[in-house]
């Protein structure tokens, strides 16, 4: 008698579904007959409800929230090459082969503080912060694809705290004395911000305001394009950290005289007020932050001392090391000085996934086929296993 | 003559010497004869080693012990003629069927006759209700009655903001002195004083660990005088040169620097620099805007109370309508 009941609860479920599955087919199809005229590039499938076609961040507001948008290979390429999106989270996108961003309100937030930016006025600083693993970074990616639609020069720094925990060489700067240079990473970003940049760059035509000396031999004249000096600065690697000074400068100086805007996005800001790094001076010590050459021209660029340009920066518990990884909040993870240099500043926290993400999270992976086995309440375990973070969720569903 | 004279002296000295001797010998005789009679009875032991007669035990005559107290009380006596003061407990004057103590599972707890747990606690027989109720009339005509319009401890307490702490001891000494009886302790609200900002940091400050900051209670504790009316006099003292040293700035306290500040001051700092920068970006000189009060409390709010969800929406919710950013 009891398995008979559980035979038919079974088969109402199942009718329930398949009820559920037509509507939902219904509405898809009836999605798709409205915005064959929009993109009639876009075949009907790709228009689950869990996705949206809108591509272009801009257009994004509440009726895409928890909705999926997919990026573009080549704007994908030029945009996150050199980083931008969590490692385990580029493995997702290059088994999905497609990158795909959830529309979420934090980006839909600060998407629409940017839209209605005066310009005019000094740039405001919105600091992204979170417990671990709540997408602070792929809400900036999404900023950052924004920006790199609506012509914003962008200023990124991938994973700041890469700088201060493990450079690829660190040698004395030969300008200032008792100063660290990391000329590779120093280089490697000046490559990314070319990767990002360079048709940008190309098409404003942005020229250098002064004469940068580097040596005897090799100078920059004034009136060079900025790439001119980007090139330079890949070229000579040993020049490599002051021509990110001098390009940040520049940049500054172009954007308050109204030739370009900026967005300046740095994931895991507080690493530059963390009080030492791992790298050692001469004399066999732990260098503060403020001591490598890197460190000043980024936190030039997120002062309030320029227009044209806004700032994304995240604060992270990650970026920190043991014993000052407390709590999530901004004041305590930026600290007295860090919080002196970026307030007044808008904060935007970044949460766990809704409802309603959570379970547009689960109809994408199950729609690439990532989640094989669907056992009755799986998505309540999920849930609870992951306390809907998404770090988390990611981890539990990821392959062996 | 002369011949015949010596022969009787010799002759009264041959006799009287033969009576000695017949003498000596009878008296040997009788000796003799005596010894002999004794032997028959015990044999006498030579004793040299002198073995002390053992005393005998005395007898210790007890009283009868009488029966316990109890079973002669009357069902209506007065108890605190019994029990009039605080002792420890004895079963022949407690008139209850009172048991204390650990045994063996099963067996009854030990009565209450020879048991030194009951002897061990403290007890509150003479504090019975009845006990109290005939102390409380004893004195009731040294009181006074209770003066009106202070009915209430909120009312006592706004007439009367210091309350006054002092010990007296009751004790069986040559001298009535005792050395806790002189300690005062004045306790009060710092709320009951008034201050100006500076005045109260200053006066926090003097009385140190006086002021407890959970309770928001001052307390003073004197006892170097050696009476007790001069200590109270002195803590009065103390309160009063602090309340009065606490309003004089010294010249000195102009040097207080950030760092020695125990708040954040919106107005001391960076973020009024860096608010008033933005605001008057690009303005002249006569335009100048200070930053809102809102966002001076906001700021101040999550720095002095420290960062939480609803400080920080504060303080996002400032600096958006500052910056005159659209939601």
């Amino acid at each position: 008698m009891k398995m008979f009941r559980k035979q038919l609860g079974s088969l109402s479920r199942i009718s329930t579904q398949l009820q559920r599955n037509v509507i939902a087919s219904g509405a898809a199809s009836r999605t798709a007959e409205m915005s064959t005229n929009v993109a009639p590039a876009l075949d009907a499938a790709a228009l689950d409800e869990f996705r949206t076609a809108v591509a272009n961040p801009g257009e994004h507001s509440t009726l895409q929230s928890a909705k999926f948008y997919t990026i573009p290979v080549e704007q994908k390429k030029q945009i996150f090459t050199g980083g931008g999106l969590p490692k385990q989270y580029e493995q997702q996108i290059k088994t999905f082969t497609e990158t795909c961003l959830m529309v979420r309100s934090p980006a839909l937030e600060l998407l629409q503080y940017i839209k209605n930016a005066d310009l005019s006025k000094p740039a405001v600083r919105y600091v992204l912060y979170g417990e671990n693993g709540v997408g602070k970074t792929l809400t900036m990616a999404h900023v950052l694809h924004y920006g790199a639609l609506n012509d914003f020069v962008l200023v990124h720094v991938p994973w700041a705290p890469n700088w201060m925990k493990r450079p690829k060489e660190a040698s004395n700067a030969s300008g200032q004395e008792g100063f660290i240079d990391l000329p590779f990473d120093a280089a490697a970003w000046l490559v990314h911000f070319k990767n990002q940049n360079a048709q940008l760059l190309q098409k404003l035509q942005l020229k250098t305001s002064k004469e940068y000396v580097w040596s005897k031999r090799e100078s920059t004249p004034a009136g060079a394009s900025l790439i001119e000096l980007v090139e330079h600065g890949i070229a000579r690697i040993k020049y490599a950290s002051e021509t990110t000074a001098a390009l940040i400068a520049e940049l500054k100086q172009l954007a308050t005289n109204n030739q370009c805007k900026i967005m300046v996005a740095i994931d895991g800001f507080n690493a530059f007020f963390h009080p030492i790094t791992r790298i050692f001076s001469d004399n066999k010590q732990r260098v503060s932050p403020d001591r490598i050459t890197l460190t000043q021209p980024f936190l030039d660029i997120t002062n309030y001392d320029w227009t044209n340009g806004v700032c994304i920066l995240s604060v992270d518990k990650i970026a920190m090391t043991e014993g000052y990884m407390d709590s999530y909040m901004p004041r305590y993870l930026l600290g007295k000085e860090g919080f002196e240099h970026l307030d007044p500043f808008v904060p935007i926290h970044v949460k766990n996934y809704t409802e309603k993400e959570f379970m547009s999270y689960i109809s994408y992976y199950l729609d690439r086929h990532w989640i094989s086995k669907t056992p009755p309440g799986f998505e309540k375990q999920l849930k609870f296993m992951s306390n809907m973070n998404p770090y988390t969720l990611m981890q539990l569903v990821r392959g062996l | 003559m002369a011949a015949n004279l010596t022969r009787l002296l010799e002759h009264k000295l041959q006799t009287s010497s033969a009576v000695t001797a017949q003498r000596c010998v009878r008296l040997f005789s009788t000796q003799q004869q005596q010894s002999e009679v004794n032997d028959d009875e015990e044999f006498r032991v030579l004793n040299l080693r002198t073995v002390k007669q053992q005393a005998r035990r005395r007898e210790i005559k007890k009283d009868a012990v009488q029966p316990p107290r109890t079973s002669r009380m009357a069902v209506d006596q007065d108890w605190t003629a019994v029990w009039s003061g605080p002792r420890s407990f004895h079963p022949a004057s407690v008139p209850l069927p009172l048991r204390q103590g650990y045994t063996e599972r099963g067996a009854a707890a030990p009565s209450k006759y020879a048991n030194a747990e009951l002897m061990k606690i403290p007890n509150f027989l003479h504090l019975t209700p009845p006990a109290i109720r005939q102390q409380c009339e004893a004195i009731k005509k040294f009181c006074t009655p209770w003066p009106k319009g202070l009915e209430t401890e909120a009312k006592w307490k706004r007439h009367f903001p210091i309350e006054v702490l002092s010990t007296d001891y009751c004790h069986s000494l040559p001298t009535i002195r005792h050395p806790e009886a002189r300690r005062v302790t004045i306790t009060l609200k710092l709320s009951d004083l008034q201050f100006d900002a500076h005045a109260k940091d200053k006066f926090l400050r003097l009385v140190g660990e006086r002021y407890n900051q959970e309770t928001g209670v001052l307390t003073f504790v004197t006892d170097r005088c050696p009476t007790r009316k001069q200590n109270y006099d002195y803590a009065l003292y103390l309160l009063t040169a602090c309340y009065h040293e606490s309003f004089v700035t010294e010249p000195w306290e102009d040097t207080k620097s950030e760092a020695d500040m125990e708040e954040y001051h919106f107005e001391r700092n960076q973020a009024k620099k860096s608010a008033e920068a933005i605001l008057n970006w690009n303005s002249k000189a006569e335009q100048k805007v200070a930053a809102s009060p809102s966002y001076a409390t906001s700021v101040e709010q999550l720095i002095n109370e420290g960062e939480n969800e609803y400080n920080l929406a504060k303080y996002k919710e400032e600096v958006l309508k500052m910056l005159k950013i659209t939601v």
